[in-house]
C-alpha cells in the first residue's frame, strides 16, 4: 500500500504525515520503524518494552509531525530521536539496567538477525566510528546513548569528576562525526522489497 | 553549572529533567548552542543505527497504523509535555509566549514549503506568522480563522495579503482552537467558502 509512497523523501513524508496521510506514516515505519525498534530493545533489553516506545513514538511522529522543521534536521534524526527518548525515559522508570553488568556481552547477537544490506552497512559503519574513537570516549557515549545513563550517574559509575564526562561525551561525539564523515553523507534511500 | 557544556549530552539524552529543563530554557537565547546542537543531534541520531536490529513483530507495525487511524479524528493533538518543551526551545528564540503549533502545507505543487507559526501569549491574545505563500491571486485575500474546539464554528481573525507575515488573531485564542487560513474575496468574508490551505492545531 505505502510502495507508492517509496519515491518520497523522509521529510516530505513527514509533510504528508501532518496531513493525516496515513500511508505516510507506514512508509516511514517501514524506513525506520527497524531500526527503532533495534534501538529501544539495545537500550530497554526488553522486547516487550521496546515495542511500546516504538509504538509510542510512532504515534508521536503521528500527531506532531506538523511541528517538524525540515530546516532544523533529518527526519529521520528526528524520528530516532523520540524513539530514543522514549527509550531512556522508561529505562530510567523500570530501573532495570541497574542491576545488570555493563558487560557488553549483553549487546543482543547479531547471529541470526536477518538484515538489509543497507542497514547492515550502515550499522558497520557506525560500529567501525565508535571502534575508532579512544576507549574512555567510546565508554561515554555507549553508556549513555545505549545504556541510558545520565552524565551524573556515569560520573558516579566511573568514578570520574562530572566535568571529564561532559568532555568525553563532547569530544567522543565530534570525533564520531567527523569519522561519520558528516554533514555530506545522506543516508539514501533505497526499497528493500 | 554551564549550561554551554550540556549539548552533546542533551544531544545523548543524558541529562536528568531538571538539567534538561535549565538546558532548554539556556537553548531559547542561545544561538551557538542552537547551531551546535543541530550537528550533535545528527551524530547522536546515526548512534541508532548501530544497534544489532531483529526484525520487529509485525502486530507493532499494525498497532501503530490503528492508533494513528483511532487519533486522526481528534481535533486537538495532546503533545507530550516533554517534547513541547524541546520543540520551543529548538524552534525558536520566543520570548514570553507560547508556540502551540504549526502545520505545513504546501499550497500548489513545487518545493515551497509554506510554514505557520501560531503564538500565544499568556493572555491568550495570539499571533499567526506565516511564511512561503505566494501572493493572493488578484481581487482576492488570505483570511485567517479561529475555530473554537468548542463550538466548532470558525469566526474571522484577522487578513494579509500575501506571502507572509504576522496576523494578530482577532480576540482571544480559545484552548485548542483550530487556527486556519483560507483564499477568500477581497476584502474578505465572513465565513470560509474554500478549503483551508493551512490548518494549526493549538
Amino acid at each position: 500500500m505505502s510502495r507508492q509512497l517509496a519515491h518520497l523523501s523522509d521529510e516530505a513524508l513527514v509533510l504528508l504525515a501532518a496531513r493525516s496521510e496515513d500511508s505516510a506514516l507506514a512508509e516511514l515505519y517501514d524506513r525506520y520503524g527497524r531500526t527503532a525498534y533495534g534501538l529501544a530493545l539495545r537500550v530497554l533489553r526488553d522486547p516487550a518494552l521496546a515495542e511500546d516506545a516504538v509504538q509510542d513514538a510512532f504515534l508521536a511522529v503521528w500527531r506532531t509531525a506538523a511541528k517538524f522543521v525540515p530546516e532544523r534536521g533529518k527526519a529521520s534524526t528526528w524520528i530516532l530521536t523520540l524513539v530514543h527518548r522514549r527509550a531512556v525515559d522508561a529505562v530510567r522508570r523500570e530501573q532495570r539496567r541497574r542491576a545488570e553488568s555493563l558487560d557488553p556481552a549483553t549487546e543482543p547477537s547479531v547471529e541470526g538477525v536477518e538484515e538489509d544490506a543497507w542497514l547492515r552497512l550502515q550499522r558497520e559503519r557506525v560500529q567501525e566510528a565508535l571502534r575508532r574513537l579512544p576507549d574512555a570516549q567510546r565508554e561515554a557515549l555507549e553508556l549513555a546513548y545505549y545504556g541510558g545513563f545520565s552524565q551524573s550517574e556515569l560520573a558516579e559509575r566511573l568514578g570520574q569528576p562530572l566535568g571529564t564526562i561532559k568532555s568525553r561525551m563532547f569530544s567522543g561525539l565530534s570525533r564520531m562525526r567527523e569519522l561519520l564523515g558528516e554533514p555530506g553523507t545522506e543516508k539514501s534511500w533505497t526499497s528493500t522489497t | 553549572m554551564d549550561l554551554h557544556d550540556l549539548t552533546a549530552a542533551y544531544a545523548l539524552d543524558a541529562l536528568d529533567a531538571d538539567e534538561t529543563e535549565a538546558y532548554e530554557r539556556h537553548l531559547a537565547q542561545c544561538e551557538q548552542c542552537r547551531e551546535q546542537l543541530a550537528e550533535l543531534n545528527e551524530t547522536a541520531g546515526a548512534l541508532a543505527f548501530g544497534a544489532v536490529a531483529p526484525a520487529p513483530p509485525a502486530r507493532l507495525r499494525s498497532a501503530i497504523l490503528e492508533g494513528a487511524a483511532a487519533e486522526r479524528t481528534n481535533v486537538v493533538p495532546l503533545l507530550r509535555r516533554r517534547w513541547v518543551a524541546r520543540g520551543l526551545a529548538v524552534a525558536a528564540a520566543v520570548a514570553a509566549c507560547v508556540v502551540v503549533g504549526f502545520v505545513v502545507w504546501a499550497a500548489r505543487p513545487g518545493p515551497k514549503h509554506v510554514v505557520a507559526v501560531v503564538k500565544v501569549g499568556p493572555d491568550r491574545r495570539a499571533t499567526l506568522t506565516v511564511t512561503g505563500l505566494p501572493d493572493a491571486p488578484h481581487g482576492k485575500i488570505y483570511e485567517a480563522w479561529v475555530i473554537p474546539a468548542r463550538t466548532g464554528k470558525p469566526r474571522p481573525a484577522g487578513l494579509f495579503p500575501g506571502p507572509g507575515g504576522i496576523v494578530h488573531l482577532r480576540g482571544a485564542l480559545p484552548r485548542h482552537a483550530v487556527v486556519a487560513v483560507t483564499v477568500e474575496r477581497a476584502p474578505g468574508v465572513p465565513a470560509p467558502t474554500t478549503r483551508p490551505i493551512i490548518t494549526a492545531y493549538t
